[in-house]
């Protein structure tokens, strides 16, 4: 049977004390390459990722993203293709599966059923212990996000005309009929850190601006009050499958 | 030119257009869409949605048409709807039974998945006992307009005959289908044979299906016997039921709670020794239950709608009122005597052969040659 090639495709930015690491080291163990495309980082980011084979850096002299995410995204999609993939995945630096994709990737890329996969994204909520579930950050009520999709050379790859949260994948892939909603979950580090909150708050109510006039009720949600944030504790789940066979690791 | 059939359902995708509903029924639709682009017929659904049209495979459109009412568990404006705007189909197929209420295509057939109104909440989606009197009357206009009715199970037959004695000509019996292909019990681990011993309970996660009897099964009986393995494997209609029971099963050791494709179930199934289809309402003839008996593993089952059409009880299979305890018995009875289990395994196997995908397409095939000519 032929297996399908997966290339991750991921930006980074000063990511060396971040959760860089642990991605990779995940990341490794189950997608065939990663393209990084380093947005100007200032700090070890760079040699972060040169340490892991699977990698391959590119890097922008100065920083783009902050001006127009669109750019970045992109161009790491263009680098990306390159790679003569089969299936895509779209990762950020901060985001960790669980490690039951490590058994059950190889089904998800090499099906025929399904165009893409959808995942369930916990936001972590200054802490790694807990994620946040009012309102739109509910892990559990809001719709799945593609994560992996299959690779259509033929597709146009065009992008929409955001400088923010202009989303992973070309305009193409945003419509696709034959979904799977896997139960396999995604850790997402990006709130963990309280002290980062502040500062991303301003950068995303910037953008807000240019792009939509106000700020959006999502970026205000991110200086709520204590009161108002509602926080689950993450629970570990058990492995059972592995290339299909189930197995008693516990 | 080719012929077309128009296919009416509620959700084929959800109303949003979205994403496409992956259960029992869809996998249905897909076949029958299948069956009749073979014998070249054109093919177009139509649902509930804010008129969005999506292609569900090659040359396949599924249509939307806003409607948002169901009085008395009927959808007339999207029955009006259908019967104006798809004009230039030949033939309509209502998938659904109701969706037949008040008026049909002339050449036409309906479909009936099983008796859906026997849980004691139905009375509240047609307002008690006082509207319970007209939906029967809209249910038998329903059932009057179309020229055939296909039933996938006995039990809704029986019913209808015994309610309006007149309807019974219009009804032909096709089973649901396995696609024995896939469902089969090549390589499977013997039953009962290897440690742990691991039970599936391959359905979704409601209280018509069993899930609460089961949860008590699962707890009782892995806290008693540490050779067992409970494997939960299947999806909740509200997110919040996935994260109670995901949580749930992680205080477990023995006890998982996952969901797979249909294309992964062949492969899980001949991993298991014990498939639970404990149903307690709205069941026709399962797809689960035909594919994890096809697969060898050995069921325990309800005599609810069309389950007592696929099993019968300590021949191929053990049929039991679905309580935990009546469950827990089942499940003991196959342990004390894994010889027995086998013989229901082995039988179980050739029993699911009669229930093939090729005899379903050819009986399928004889009642669309019949209306549609």
């Amino acid at each position: 049977m032929k297996k399908n090639k997966l290339v991750a495709m991921m930006p980074v930015y000063n990511e060396a004390d971040r959760y860089l690491e642990q991605t990779l080291e995940q990341l490794t163990r189950w997608v065939d390459e990663i393209v990084i495309l380093d947005d100007a980082s200032t700090d070890e980011t760079a040699n972060i990722c040169q340490q892991y084979p699977k990698v391959h850096l590119f890097k922008n002299e100065t920083r783009l993203f902050n001006q127009d995410e669109t750019i970045v995204r992109s161009k790491l999609w263009e680098l990306a293709v390159q790679r003569n993939p089969d299936w895509l995945l779209a990762i950020d630096a901060d985001e960790i599966f669980s490690d039951r994709i490590i058994d059950e990737v190889g089904y998800y890329i090499n099906q025929e059923t399904y165009q893409a996969i959808s995942f369930r994204l916990f936001d972590f909520w200054k802490s790694e212990e807990f994620y946040r579930v009012d309102g739109a950050w509910n892990p559990w009520h809001r719709p799945g996000s593609v994560f992996l999709a299959r690779y259509h050379p033929e597709w146009d790859a065009s992008w929409p005309d955001n400088v923010i949260h202009t989303g992973r994948w070309p305009l193409e892939y945003r419509n696709l009929k034959q979904i799977y909603h896997s139960d396999i979950r995604i850790k997402h580090f990006g709130w963990a850190n309280a002290e980062d909150h502040h500062q991303k708050f301003l950068f995303y109510s910037q953008k807000d601006l240019e792009q939509y006039g106000k700020v959006q009720p999502h970026t205000k949600s991110v200086m709520a009050l204590p009161n108002k944030v509602k926080l689950e504790e993450w629970f570990e789940r058990k492995r059972s499958l592995k290339d299909g066979e189930l197995v008693n690791e516990r | 030119m080719k012929d077309k059939v128009g296919i009416l359902t509620s959700n084929f995708y959800d109303p949003s257009g979205e994403r496409l509903i992956y259960g029992g029924a869809e996998r249905y639709g897909y076949q029958l869409t299948k069956l009749l682009l073979d014998l070249d017929y054109e093919v177009e659904w139509w649902q509930v949605g804010s008129g969005w049209e999506q292609e569900l495979m090659d040359g396949v459109m599924v249509k939307s048409i806003p409607v948002t009412k169901s009085p008395y568990e009927t959808m007339p404006d999207l029955n009006y709807a259908f019967l104006e705007r798809a004009a230039d189909i030949d033939y309509a197929i209502y998938f659904i039974t109701f969706l037949a209420y008040p008026q049909v295509k002339e050449k036409s057939i309906s479909l009936s998945h099983g008796i859906y109104w026997d849980y004691p909440t139905f009375d509240n989606l047609i307002n008690g006992q006082q509207g319970r009197e007209e939906w029967l009357r809209r249910l038998k206009i329903a059932l009057t307009g179309p020229e055939k009715i296909v039933s996938v199970d006995t039990a809704f037959i029986q019913w209808v005959k015994a309610t309006w004695t007149g309807l019974d000509h219009k009804f032909n019996y096709i089973p649901n289908f396995v696609d024995l292909e896939k469902f089969n019990p090549q390589n499977r681990r013997e039953v009962l044979k290897e440690k742990p011993i691991r039970i599936i309970y391959p359905r979704r996660l409601t209280t018509v299906r069993g899930i609460n009897e089961t949860i008590r099964v699962a707890e009782v009986m892995t806290s008693e016997n540490k050779d067992l393995e409970f494997h939960i494997v299947g999806r909740g209609h509200k997110d919040g039921t996935e994260k109670e029971l995901m949580k749930w099963a992680s205080k477990h050791e023995r006890i998982y709670y996952y969901w797979q494709s249909p294309e992964r179930m062949a492969q899980l199934y001949k991993q298991m020794d014990i498939a639970l289809i404990p149903t307690k309402a709205a069941e026709g003839t399962s797809l689960s239950c035909l594919e994890a008996m096809a697969s060898g593993c050995v069921v325990i089952s309800s005599h609810v709608g069309g389950l007592s059409d696929l099993i019968f009880n300590e021949y191929n299979g053990l049929l039991v009122k679905p309580t935990a305890k009546n469950l827990i018995e089942a499940i003991s009875s196959l342990l004390a005597d894994p010889k027995q289990a086998r013989l229901l395994s082995q039988r179980g196997i050739e029993v699911a052969k009669t229930f093939s995908m090729k005899q379903w397409r050819k009986n399928w095939e004889a009642i669309l040659k019949e209306v549609f000519n």
